[in-house]
């Protein structure tokens, strides 16, 4: 495959990896990490470097449901990460901005968290360790399998949303959480006249004890892009045991006219509701300059995609 | 914004790299400086009234500071911190040195103490966030925004002593991380002085940045000392259900920590204390009620919503019979809630009374691994010919296996120390870690090698040298010296490598 840039890099494995790092350090070539090609314009332009493709790293390379934790290469998409613990009836809730065709890797590279990350945990949270070759070659292996962790400095922290400016992230060690036994998705309409109302109720709900696992307020453009009528206020998400759901219901119910919404309308939220990326406005402090400095000090990986000029 | 231009910095490869420094260049001179920033009643340099700081919560490693230096203020910590960095003097801060790991020890260096910085700076209960200042004592945060309905979740068994800011060091948990996370889940942003002098506010990049926050929290006191930390707050459940699940063997009380998880619970708090620490426990002043013909006892906690709470409570209880409990007790009332908690948090105090010393442990394994380590754990005790009780974290797979001994006895410190190196390769080998709470200190140090590759832990020194290049901050501590490959040399660590190189 030939791609601007160059051949494809395609290394079978994290020492191949560290070999391709190690060469293109010395000829002063850069390369550009490609997992699914999801984000690919996300930042600013990444010119003159070689594509390397990580479709090596993917699949589950452990999965101990009675431990929830799984670890899986960086190329495993979301939907293959999803198919496989819900067979369990478990579940990594990542949701991204996006779609499941996305990446884990590039998920946790960009720190992509998503509506429900409020209430289910953002990437940072839900990451216990990671597999990476950095700038200078080096083969880390931070983190791990276990849930509580504080052996040595956090690799895994520093590197999870740097963008793959500082490692290639090879292999993810992931939480994972059971699935709520009941779940129901409502969407408040209100018109003109009733709106503030119902957002005070609906403040007051999120306040109270009944902990949605997302609640997504609608403008009258956000309501046309999932294909509601301009009355469409808030989505919310419940998901709990009967009795909590029956609570949460009806509570909902008491906050306005609450009506039973398709639980795909999620999917759609993630698809078209999607902030603007975070890398387009990098902080570039000095701590921020020193620590790409240190892991990637020939600026090899991603140059220029937060704006660092290549 | 563009990247500063110019070449990758210059690394200098020492096949001996230097230690890191140690000694105060000039202790009396800086003394001096120090007393004239803070007030000379708050510098101490006689030996004995340092005394108290040789310490902290593990008993058995001492460790003499030069000095100690106690800041009064946020303007004075920055001065204090500048007047070291311009002495060049390595430091080590230090909150209310109740830490587990010999972290906050200054061995012949600077010891900066904290706990005057008490201030509770602000309170949004609307926004749920405290801006508080590092010396303040865990518990008083949560007592003070009490009036609010919230609290402050994560609850090291030491919260009552221990400070905020010794807990953002650690990345500090506690019994109810299980379902609240651990500090680091708890802040939000913090401004702190580098070693070098430098303030700087960190977050977490959610805004398009490094997670620089992430790495700061659980450094153990190496990349700098905060100023003053913004942390999240926790709305007080509406309802909470404590119950006390009785077994007849430690395996069936882990089996029934897999099955509640399995379910799909996610308890509050789930706690494993075996017989010898029941006995220990129910001995003492703490005794909280526990069945002393127990092998080993769950204390499990749900809280949340009171809709759905008692379906949880039953399902809890189901596993618990299901896995063979002789009894499972819900707590009437919160008095007697607070009793059955009592027992656990003052457990490490209770064995105090088993003997002088106690070996304290802090190992993490996958749940699922529980109950075979825990038999393996007994084996290895039998062997030594020591008594291990088990008080720990179940429900995170977070081990605390502690030997009640007399450090007196050479004999005894022996089997205990064998005893305990054997059990944490045990960790090691089932993929666990080394530390789940504790933090690597110097306690931990000779661990790092068997849990990282070379490369992993030079990485760490990189990181490492990202806040504080001239290394000067708890120096020895946490990655063990000769891992860092590479000593890239500030003016100061340079200095200090010819002369090494030259002897």
């Amino acid at each position: 495959m030939t791609a601007p840039g160059g051949p494809t890099h395609t290394p079978a494995g994290t020492a191949e990896l560290a070999a391709l790092v190690r060469d293109a350090s010395a000829r002063r070539a850069r390369l550009r990490i490609r997992g699914a090609g999801t984000w690919m314009d996300a930042g600013h332009p990444v010119r003159d470097a070689e594509p390397l493709s990580l479709e090596a790293f993917r699949g589950v390379d452990a999965h101990t449901p009675g431990d929830l934790t799984i670890s899986v290469g960086a190329a495993t998409t979301l939907a293959e990460l999803d198919e496989v613990t819900r067979a369990h009836r478990q579940w990594c809730p990542l949701l991204p901005w996006g779609d499941d065709t996305g990446t884990v890797g590039a998920t946790v590279a960009t720190a992509t968290d998503g509506p429900c990350a409020a209430a289910l945990g953002r990437p940072r949270d839900l990451v216990l360790g990671v597999e990476a070759v950095d700038g200078r070659a080096r083969t880390l292996v931070a983190g791990g399998r276990v849930v509580k962790n504080v052996a040595g400095f956090d690799l895994t922290r520093a590197l999870t949303g740097s963008w793959g400016t500082l490692a290639v992230l090879t292999r993810l060690h992931l939480r994972l959480r059971a699935l709520p036994p009941g779940e129901e998705s409502w969407v408040l309409h209100a018109d003109d006249a009733g709106v503030e109302r119902l957002r005070a109720a609906l403040d007051a709900f999120a306040r109270g004890p009944l902990a949605p696992m997302a609640i997504v307020r609608l403008g009258a453009a956000s309501a046309g892009a999932l294909g509601f009528d301009g009355s469409a206020r808030a989505l919310v998400r419940v998901g709990g045991n009967a009795a909590f759901v029956a609570e949460s219901r009806s509570r909902l119910a008491a906050c306005g006219d609450a009506r039973p919404a398709d639980p795909a309308i999620w999917n759609a939220v993630r698809a078209r509701l999607a902030p603007e990326d975070r890398a387009r406005r990098w902080d570039w402090n000095a701590l921020s300059l020193r620590i790409r400095e240190r892991f990637d000090p020939a600026r090899l990986l991603n140059p220029g995609l937060l704006g660092d000029a290549a | 914004m563009p990247l500063a231009s110019g070449p990758p910095s210059s690394f200098r490869r020492l096949r001996d790299a230097p230690s890191f420094p140690r000694v105060n260049p000039d202790a009396p001179a800086l003394a001096a400086t120090l007393a004239r920033i803070v007030g000379a009643r708050h510098v101490l340099t006689r030996a004995s009234s340092l005394l108290v700081y040789r310490s902290d919560g593990l008993p058995g490693l001492e460790r003499q500071p030069a000095l100690a230096v106690f800041p009064g203020s946020r303007e004075e910590l920055v001065a204090v911190m500048r007047a070291l960095a311009e002495a060049e003097a390595p430091f080590v801060a230090r909150g209310a040195g109740t830490g587990l790991s010999g972290g906050a020890l200054a061995d012949g260096v600077t010891l900066l103490g904290l706990h005057r910085l008490k201030r509770i700076i602000a309170v949004d209960a609307e926004a749920r966030t405290a801006t508080v200042e590092p010396g303040v004592v865990n518990a008083s945060l949560s007592r003070a925004v009490a009036p609010h309905g919230l609290h402050y979740a994560p609850d090291p068994s030491s919260q009552t002593a221990c400070t905020i800011g010794g807990n953002i060091a650690e990345n500090a948990g506690g019994p109810h991380c299980l379902k609240y996370g651990v500090t680091l889940n708890h802040v939000v942003r913090a401004t702190v002085v580098l070693p070098d002098g430098t303030l700087t506010t960190l977050d977490r990049g959610d805004e398009g940045g490094y997670d620089l926050l992430g790495a700061f929290v659980g450094s153990e006191g190496c990349f700098g000392v905060v100023v003053d930390v913004t942390v999240r707050l926790t709305r007080d459940p509406e309802r909470v259900i404590t119950l006390l699940a009785d077994f007849t063997s430690v395996r069936a009380a882990a089996d029934a920590t897999s099955r509640i998880v399995a379910a799909g619970i996610l308890p509050a708090a789930l706690e494993l204390m075996d017989q010898a620490t029941i006995e220990a426990v129910e001995s003492s002043i703490y005794a909280a009620g526990y069945p002393r013909d127990a092998a080993a006892v769950l204390l499990i906690e749900v809280d949340g919503a009171a809709a759905g709470l008692e379906d949880d409570a039953r399902a809890v209880e189901a596993e618990c019979r299901g896995a063979g409990a002789r009894e499972v007790r819900i707590a009437h009332d919160a008095a007697e809630r607070a009793r059955l908690w009592q027992g656990r948090k003052k457990a490490f105090g209770a064995m105090g009374r088993v003997a002088p010393h106690l070996a304290v442990q802090d190992a993490v394994v996958p749940r699922t691994r529980l109950a075979d380590l825990l038999d393996e754990i007994r084996r290895i005790g039998e062997r030594h010919g020591v008594r291990v009780c088990n008080v720990f974290h179940a429900g995170d797979g977070n081990l605390h296996p502690n030997i009640p001994y007399d450090a007196n006895d050479p004999d005894a410190s022996r089997r205990v120390h064998g005893a305990m190196r054997e059990i944490m390769t045990r960790c090691i080998a089932e993929g666990g870690t080394i530390t789940g709470e504790h933090g690597v200190g110097l306690d931990k140090l000779p661990y790092m090698d068997a849990l990282f590759t070379a490369d992993t832990l030079d990485a760490m020194c990189t990181l490492r040298d990202v806040f504080d290049p001239s290394r000067r901050a708890n120096p020895g501590k946490v990655v063990p010296v000769r891992a860092c490959r590479e000593w890239h040399a500030a003016p100061a660590a340079r200095a200090l490598a010819r002369e090494a190189v030259a002897r």
